[in-house]
């Protein structure tokens, strides 16, 4: 096959999943009732837990760090939950299609279908944890600006970067079932090598590496509006590029390994 | 008016065992090459089906026998769209719907409500149509109150019935069984053959893979046989 058949095989999957998406949005909300079913609290423990995470963190890092509280609590607490979403996504990824062997091996499913879902549960989450952040904003409200509203299509760019990189890892980590320990093993120091806790401008002379990293600007375009900064033209146009590069690379590896999915599982 | 064909089938499997799916290994292939390149991407094939020709049309109802291991599942799956041929091509017009194990999707902290809705739903029907079935399997299944409960409190037979009653709620043109039935009580049993029945009677075309030659000469009108991956004979049930 060629690169354009590769390529209309993969979209025809992007097609089919697309086409359903109403059955991925409810399988989002019912594995996410489903997880709390018995707790009380259910799906608010998230929020509690990064409550938890902005409190101690917020409070131990500003002495640390020297910083002053009102501008580096909702900095964080905006940082924690994008990073929250997206290190949720890339960890659950590679195990995203063999968790799911059964509907793979016994339903003629769309495998964007399943990463479609992941990307909704971790919305799902997301919508929840965002509660936090605006206590947060009620407490130091000078952020509050027109501004913020950029944060919707900033998140809506991050929301495509993920679906095209939990395509891409699940497919990998069909393939290759080291992939999942190496993630976990990975994440906490990608975690510091993201502008998370501190701003990237705070690097000095080392910002320059932070270039590398994509989520510098992922998290950016949600986290910079929501602050009252406008993100830089050059964000965009970055984000944007991963965007590209990253659906172009997961409809062609969808085109021209989904037929061997099924023996991967 | 719904037709399968397959023209000349074949289905290699790749198995991947512990050493082909190792990263370690993919990686030293590279950084080696040569020899250990081949040691390290050594992955056996298994033909699982091998030259297979068929052609089916309306009202055919097809019957399929052989071993374990001789390819039955493996030419439904591939009947169904899930495995690719590696050679030969598989022709198909209508709607094809295929029941291998029954409740993919089932959730068991879920009410059995819920998961009608879920296996429905992963099955093709939309939010509507899954709603508009639970009185009809609420009916057949006869579980009442207890599917307000999760699915965890549910018995073997009652999960059984289940599941049977909602893959069997739609109506597809092409219809592909991989051996079903064979839970639940008798009382229960007898109910899923009448409704297998009506179910099979709405399809155009249907496949059974079955060990149980009765199974077979009850619902089919031809039998096909396989041995390691080859159709070796075709006809009318005995």
């Amino acid at each position: 096959m060629g690169g354009n058949d590769l390529m209309e095989t993969g979209l025809f999957d992007l097609k089919e999943a697309v086409k359903r998406l109403p059955v991925a949005i409810y399988f989002a909300w019912s594995d996410t009732r489903a997880r709390y079913k018995r707790s009380v609290l259910g799906p608010f423990w998230l929020v509690l837990s990064t409550m938890v995470g902005v409190v101690g963190l917020g409070v131990i890092w500003s002495v640390l760090l020297k910083v002053d509280r009102q501008e580096f609590i909702p900095s964080l607490t905006i940082g924690l939950i994008v990073w929250g979403m997206i290190s949720g996504c890339i960890a659950e990824s590679a195990a995203v299609f063999y968790r799911q062997a059964a509907q793979i091996k016994d339903i003629n499913l769309p495998s964007f279908f399943l990463s479609l879902q992941l990307v909704l549960r971790q919305l799902i989450n997301f919508g929840h944890n965002i509660l936090v952040f605006i206590v947060v904003m009620a407490i130091y409200p000078e952020h509050v600006s027109l501004a913020d509203f950029l944060a919707i299509p900033g998140l809506i760019l991050v929301i495509f970067n993920l679906l095209w990189l939990a395509q891409i890892l699940g497919y990998i980590g069909a393939r290759f079932r080291d992939l999942e320990p190496l993630i976990v093993a990975f994440l906490p120091i990608l975690f510091f090598l993201s502008p998370v806790v501190y701003r990237a401008s705070q690097l000095g002379p080392l910002q320059s590496i932070m270039a590398f990293n994509p989520l510098t600007y992922w998290i950016g375009l949600v986290r910079d509006p929501l602050l009252g900064v406008i993100p830089t033209p050059g964000t965009y146009i970055l984000a944007v590029a991963t965007t590209v590069v990253g659906w172009a690379a997961a409809l062609w590896l969808t085109g021209s390994r989904r037929h061997r999915l099924p023996y991967w599982i | 008016m719904a037709r399968l064909q397959l023209d000349n089938v074949s289905v290699e499997y790749p198995i991947y065992n512990a050493s082909s799916m190792s990263l370690r290994n993919q990686l030293v292939a590279i950084s080696t090459g040569g020899r250990m390149a081949q040691e390290a991407g050594n992955i056996v094939t298994v033909r699982a089906l091998d030259d297979v020709t068929l052609s089916l049309k309306d009202g055919d109802r097809i019957g399929l026998l052989g071993h374990n291991g001789s390819g039955k599942t493996t030419l439904l799956r591939t009947m169904a769209g899930i495995f690719k041929p590696t050679k030969g091509r598989v022709v198909v017009e209508g709607h094809v719907s295929a029941i291998f194990g029954l409740g993919a999707g089932i959730d068991p902290e879920l009410s059995g409500h819920e998961n009608i809705i879920r296996m429905s739903m992963l099955l093709g029907s939309t939010l509507a149509e899954a709603k508009a079935r639970i009185p009809e399997i609420e009916d057949f299944t006869e579980l009442g109150n207890f599917l307000a409960l999760p699915v965890r409190t549910f018995s073997a037979g009652m999960q059984t019935r289940l599941t049977f009653a909602v893959a069997t709620a739609a109506h597809p043109e092409i219809l592909l069984v991989d051996e079903v039935i064979g839970a639940g009580d008798a009382e229960f049993q007898a109910k899923a053959r009448k409704r297998m029945n009506e179910f099979i009677e709405k399809s155009s075309v249907f496949v059974l893979a079955s060990h149980s030659r009765e199974l077979i000469r009850t619902f089919c009108n031809k039998v096909c046989t396989l041995e390691h991956g080859r159709l070796i004979s075709e006809g009318s049930t005995p």
